[in-house]
């Protein structure tokens, strides 16, 4: 790896992290976010209720059934580790792609436990991971990483409103044909469906969700995020420009939507 | 049943390689990295890599049915440069097809057709099971 990238977005979360990786310390750092298991300096696990967990990965991947999942699971007592290393041992499994899934795994989930807006840190000491991704991966690579990945959100449409929100599919035109791995999204894409549980539906990192519902909200594939999608405008219901409410003083009501996409843009900037 | 450290170390022994890459191509995540440091950046070639491989894999022209059949897949992309090949292979199955090798060949002292092959094996082999392996 490139030698972590300046990370000027997460100042306290990072700081507070490099100085635990300087120290070499163990335990669990925990924010609202989620949670990250530090062994020895290093980041062995993360947890995230926003990140899909390594079970559903394994299988989303394609060769597993939810059953074989399940059984594994099972006699492992739960250990989502440990059944999938049941199942390479098993050979139903490949070695590179577990590996593969428990990077992901991680990387997903620390990307929600850092993310911005989760609050205070705090840091317990001597806490070991249950069942974890028997990783070892250097703190300031998964700040790196994280930092670019909110770029990347950010890149292509700024602002969180995107990823707590149902998602709305549309009707794509018939000159559009949409890929297979777009189209599985947007099929579950109901309006009730957040995109964590699109994740979770799909088996795939809940961070591509977020990549993907951004990339077919600017292909006009899913409804864009705000209030434009719940409250219809002037226009929607049907009234004419002219018509809209006005204030005492003689001012037009503003346009709620765009103003808070502007102030989400500026957020980005920032 | 090579996992992600000796893939890496196979494809850097491909005769002319100086570097190889694993990426997540949906968000430009580099999984693993190893051999020279590549002139644009690790990461800054992830990302592009990524771009021009979501282009293609998820492009009608290149993966529409052909005749009424099944909708075919793209393998591979190759990129050449005056001083370099890009290959470019998806790794069949693994997180859906979600992921890819990229291998950077010198031009001069490369075999592009022996390093595909190569790098097309280690695709394979990374995602198949054990038993599997076995069984062929």
């Amino acid at each position: 790896m490139s030698p972590a990238a300046a990370i000027p977005e997460l100042p306290t979360r990072a700081s507070m992290l490099l100085r635990l990786a300087e120290e070499g310390a163990g335990g669990v750092l925990e924010r609202a976010g989620g949670l990250l298991y530090l062994v020895d300096g290093r980041v062995v696990h993360a947890e995230s209720e926003a990140a899909t967990p390594l079970g559903r990965l394994v299988v989303g991947a394609g060769r597993l059934t939810e059953a074989q999942w399940a059984e594994a699971l099972e006699r492992c007592g739960g250990d989502s580790g440990r059944a999938a290393a049941l199942l390479v041992k098993d050979g139903r499994l490949a070695d590179g792609a577990l590996e593969l899934c428990r990077h992901t795994a991680l990387f997903d989930a620390a990307c929600f436990a850092l993310a911005p807006g989760g609050g205070a840190a705090r840091f317990r000491h001597g806490v070991a991971p249950e069942g974890g991704l028997a990783l070892s991966v250097p703190a300031d690579r998964v700040l790196a990483e994280t930092a670019r990945r909110r770029r990347l959100l950010a890149s292509l449409w700024p602002g969180a409103a995107m990823d707590t929100q149902p998602v709305l599919r549309r009707t794509p035109g018939p000159d559009r044909p949409v890929p297979s791995r777009l189209r599985a999204l947007l099929d579950l894409a109901d309006g009730v469906r957040t995109p964590a549980e699109l994740a979770r539906a799909l088996g795939r990192p809940a961070f591509h969700v977020l990549v993907e519902v951004r990339r077919l909200a600017i292909a006009g594939l899913v409804e864009p995020p705000g209030p434009r999608a719940r409250q219809p405008t002037a226009a929607r219901t049907g009234r004419s420009p002219a018509a809209r409410s006005r204030a005492p003083d003689g001012f037009e009501s503003p346009d709620i939507a765009l103003l808070q996409r502007v102030r989400d843009a500026l957020e980005a900037c920032l | 049943m090579p996992g992600i450290d000796m893939t890496l170390v196979e494809a850097m022994s491909v005769h002319g390689a100086r570097g190889a890459t694993i990426v997540d191509w949906t968000c430009g995540f580099v999984l693993d990295s190893a051999g020279e440091a590549w002139p644009a950046g690790v990461d800054a070639t992830a990302a592009d890599t990524a771009e021009l491989a979501r282009l293609v894999r998820e492009s009608a022209a290149f993966c529409a049915a052909h005749d009424g059949g099944e909708p075919t897949t793209v393998e591979d992309v190759i990129v050449t440069t005056g001083s370099a090949y890009h290959l470019i292979c998806f790794v069949p199955e693994a997180l859906e097809g979600g992921v890819l090798l990229h291998l950077w060949l010198d031009r001069e002292s490369g075999n592009l057709a022996l390093a595909r092959r190569r790098l097309r094996a280690l695709a394979e082999e990374l995602a198949q099971p054990y038993a599997a392996t076995g069984a062929r």
